[in-house]
């Protein structure tokens, strides 16, 4: 009887072993990410037509990831997904690899107008994945949505205590700096402190910053108007059709999150796997209809169906997009930002 | 066996690892610590070498001022309700049966196993406009129309509170469960009132358990800004914030060193003035532990 | 007044249960955000089913969290004892530095634990999770266990002494037992504590090692799903049913 448990330990024992020896023989890339930042099932998928493995870490803001690969030279991680200033930034640090496009049979399905912008000329380190804007979220059965065009707009007397900001300096210093008719990636500071000054105007009518769900005021009924994330508001509507995404006058803030791959990573080849096989027109589509973001992928693009194609909230027309400005890294005048922004939340 | 050496050995090992885990995990990283503060920051290396005392000159800049008090006043608030509601109920939980205070004190604690994060915004969703509070105030028409609970101060302590009363509790019910309930009926047959025997007998000999947990709901009250990011919208800075900013987005790694010392230097002070008071008091009223 | 003690305790369980209550409901709700009922479905359980990265990580936090709080509460007891018990030299710099551990904001122990496991050439993932785990936990344990150590008897452990007990028995046989109570709150105070780390843990986990409150964390760029309430009821009901057998249990051996 003891033979036995024993005799079965032991056949266990080998067989997690082996487990082990394939999960170790076996090629893998290591996805570092944002939980549920691709679509059910795709990186099984993946798993299953390459036979590599996919370990995917999650992070909860730009910043954590950034320090972290900052600290371990860019080691660790196959592929990051960072925001577009992030990508300026890492790259001049040289945290990120170059990508070879040539491995990317895919790349070609990229919309031209989302390539070789000016936060990675030619896109040596960066592949886009999705993108989006800070615009203005709100519910129009509250508010007149007639009555809302500008960011201007938000300054106005009567929406005391009562508006929803980002809590991300850079999102709300654009808002104020394109009111004054400043580029929102300014450096000088009498520019932020111009803008500065006028956010102190806005401040009584704030009833919330929250970069965390800003949907989830507007669903709650807490909140009419504010900044949001298109995105955000995407993912509202299934359940508030009333609460709606006006792209302002004086333009939306556009960011891109990209493929990058850490100058450490061990595995670059199946890195280069992985970012072809997400460049997939179908892929591409299910990621639009799962989280909610615009693609640059024409192919995927065409593959949606003609409500989502033509929805402005997802992919707005080229006049806005152009109306809009692209966040770029400011180097060290994040500080003067900084300052602002303490003195800002610590005015009243 | 030895009779000499056993003890000597035991005392050698506790000596030994504690000294070793502390010094490794906690001397080594705030060495570093206090050798970033005095270093100058870069954007592209975060720290570089010419040493300088400006960081902590700018801990002393006035906005900060305000970022301190509003963060003491916070946790201070905070751990007092934590004690007021804390205290009584630890008080009738170690009054009751070992097995209930058992199933009670695990019930108090089930809670807490889920993320904190869903929970607070469980609480967001019962303090909205249209959450569960103000629906039944509207329903029983203690109010006519919604009141702003959510995003104030308020909300942030609420959320606070929630949070660490465990923290007040375990301490508390530890000190509970020792406490020699002779003396308590000692008082009692010698005719004194309630109020004297709790504040002559009762609070005196569970004085460590009310410190104790003092210090675990005050000290990382300070540091939760998420509570008060999610509840009070974020819209004003604690000192958890400045830290993590300076940390994450700012980058300036040695000012965010600073205001960490400059932060645990006056946490140290205010409790030796704390122990140096109640030292005073003690010796005044004849009260100390020795006495009793 | 009778009636007063019960209602006490009873409005004390309603405020740290009434969000839980929030999570269940939603855990069955049809809609994604749970601000409105939109039907009963069991889809988040199933859901939450097939998300091994959630489940890994699930299990990978519980794994973490037992092995902090046993290992966090054995190594505070015997600190908090050293501290009240034995003189040697670096006494009060030992009891400083549990200070500092508790006051420093997490986001500098996170960066300089991260900093040390990569000078240590400790390789990132469950060991250096373990280890930063504990050690935050540590002051927790010795603060308790120290209040209870203090205004304890101590002749009576010198009458042990005198009497020829060796100390790792004088602990086993006097202390322990007097202490029980501070060391079954430090243990809690640790699993808890551990369960529900975000920022030291995203800094010291390495590819391959998840937990829990990171992905949950990470979530709020597309919306904390409610795979996450359903999972939070299972792990509530399994809790509560396992404190209603053990109390069953002790009741009928009574």
């Amino acid at each position: 009887m003891k033979f036995k448990t024993l005799n079965k330990l032991a056949t266990g024992l080998s067989v997690l072993f082996a487990v082990t020896f394939s999960v170790v023989a076996a090629e893998k890339v290591v996805v570092y990410n944002w939980t549920e930042y691709i679509p059910d099932g795709v990186l099984a998928e993946f798993t299953k037509e390459t036979g590599i493995k996919v370990e995917y870490n999650t992070y909860e803001s730009n910043e954590v990831m950034y320090s972290k690969l900052k600290l371990q030279n860019g080691k660790g991680y196959d592929i990051v997904i960072p925001s577009t200033y992030y990508i300026s930034k890492m790259a001049k640090e040289g945290l990120l690899a170059k990508i070879d496009t040539a491995q990317l049979s895919n790349f070609t399905h990229l919309d031209p107008a989302l390539l070789n912008k000016s936060y990675d000329p030619n896109n040596q380190h960066s592949v886009p994945y999705v993108w989006g804007s800070t615009g203005i979220g709100i519910n129009t059965n509250e508010v007149d949505p007639k009555s809302i065009k500008s960011w201007k707009d938000l300054w106005d007397k009567k929406w005391q205590n009562s508006l929803l900001l980002t809590d991300d300096v850079r999102e709300v210093f654009h808002m104020a700096l394109r009111v004054n008719g400043h580029s929102s990636n300014s450096t000088s500071e009498a520019e932020i402190k111009q803008a500065y000054e006028l956010l102190t105007k806005l401040m009584p009518n704030v009833l919330v910053f929250n970069s965390d769900a800003p949907r989830e005021p507007y669903l709650a009924g807490d909140v009419n108007l504010g900044m949001i994330w298109n995105g955000e508001v995407i993912m509202a509507q299934e359940e508030d059709s009333a609460i709606e995404y006006i792209y302002p006058t004086e333009g939306a803030a556009i960011w891109v999150d990209s493929f990058a791959i850490p100058t450490g990573a061990e595995n670059k080849s199946n890195a280069h796997k992985f970012i072809n096989f997400m460049l997939r027109p179908d892929v591409a589509k299910r990621t639009v209809e799962y989280i909610g973001y615009a693609t640059p992928n024409k192919a995927g693009i065409a593959l949606l169906d003609q409500a989502t194609q033509n929805n402005p909230t997802i992919f707005p027309s080229k006049r806005i997009v152009e109306q809009g400005e692209f966040q770029t890294d400011v180097g060290p005048a994040i500080e003067i930002y900084n300052k602002y922004w303490e003195m800002l939340k610590t005015s009243k | 066996m030895n009779r000499y050496s056993s003890p000597l050995n035991f005392r050698r090992l506790v000596i030994t690892l504690t000294l070793t885990w502390l010094g490794l995990f906690v001397l080594l990283p705030h060495l570093m610590v206090i050798l970033t503060s005095v270093l100058t920051p870069d954007a592209e290396h975060l720290v570089i070498w010419p040493i300088t005392f400006d960081n902590y000159l700018k801990v002393f800049e006035p906005i900060y001022a305000g970022v301190f008090w509003n963060s003491l006043l916070m946790s201070g608030i905070t751990t007092l309700v934590c004690l007021l509601i804390g205290y009584p109920f630890a008080y009738l939980l170690a009054n009751m049966s070992p097995t209930m205070r058992v199933v009670l004190l695990f019930l108090m604690v089930v809670p807490f196993w889920t993320n904190s994060l869903i929970r607070i915004y469980a609480i967001k969703m019962i303090l909205g406009k249209k959450g569960i509070v103000n629906s039944f105030l509207m329903f029983t028409g203690v109010i006519d129309s919604p009141v702003q609970l959510i995003y104030t101060d308020f909300a942030v302590i609420i959320g606070l509170v929630y949070i660490l009363l465990p923290f007040m509790v375990l301490p508390l019910i530890a000190s509970f469960a020792k406490l020699d309930r002779s003396l308590i009926e000692v008082g009692k047959d010698l005719g004194a009132s309630p109020f004297y025997r709790f504040i002559y007998i009762l609070l005196p000999l569970t004085a460590p358990g009310i410190i104790a947990g003092c210090l675990i709901v005050f000290l990382p009250a300070m540091g939760m800004f998420y509570v008060a990011d999610i509840l009070g919208g974020a819209k004003s800075l604690l000192l958890g914030n400045v830290i993590k900013n300076q940390f994450l987005v700012v980058r300036d790694w040695p000012f965010g060193s600073a205001f960490s010392v400059f932060l645990i230097l006056l946490m140290a002070g205010l409790l030796i003035i704390y122990n140096k008071a109640n030292n005073y008091i003690q010796h005044k009223g004849g009260l100390d532990d020795e006495n009793l | 007044m009778k009636i007063f003690k019960p209602l006490f305790i009873l409005s004390v369980f309603v405020y740290l249960y009434l969000p839980m209550l929030v999570l269940i409901t939603n855990s069955f709700n049809q809609s994604k955000y749970g601000h409105k009922w939109a039907g009963f479905s069991w889809k988040w359980y199933e859901k939450l089913w097939n998300n091994t990265g959630l489940m890994d990580a699930f299990v990978n936090s519980l794994t973490i969290a037992v092995l902090t709080a046993f290992i966090a509460t054995l190594l505070g007891t015997l600190m908090a004892l050293a501290i009240h018990r034995y003189k040697f030299r670096l006494k009060s710099t030992t009891s400083s530095m549990l200070f500092i551990l508790m006051m420093s904001p997490d986001i500098v122990l996170a960066i300089t634990f991260l900093i040390i496991f990569i000078a240590l050439g400790i390789q990132l993932g469950f060991w250096s999770l373990l280890i930063a785990h504990i050690t935050f936990c540590l002051p927790f344990v010795v603060i308790t266990v120290y209040a209870q150590l203090k205004g304890f008897d101590n002749n009576i452990l010198e009458a042990a002494q005198d009497l020829g007990a060796s100390e790792g028995k004088i602990f086993r046989v006097i202390i322990l037992p007097m202490i029980l109570p501070a060391v079954l709150s430090g243990w809690l105070l640790s699993f808890t504590l551990s369960l529900d780390d975000v920022i030291i843990s995203s800094f010291v986990t390495g590819p391959g090692f998840e937990i829990l409150p990171i992905r949950v964390f990470s979530m709020v760029k597309v919306g904390v799903s409610p795979e996450v309430n359903a999972l939070a009821t299972i792990l509530l009901v399994i809790s509560l049913s396992a404190i209603a057998v053990i109390s069953l249990l002790i009741k009928r051996k009574q």
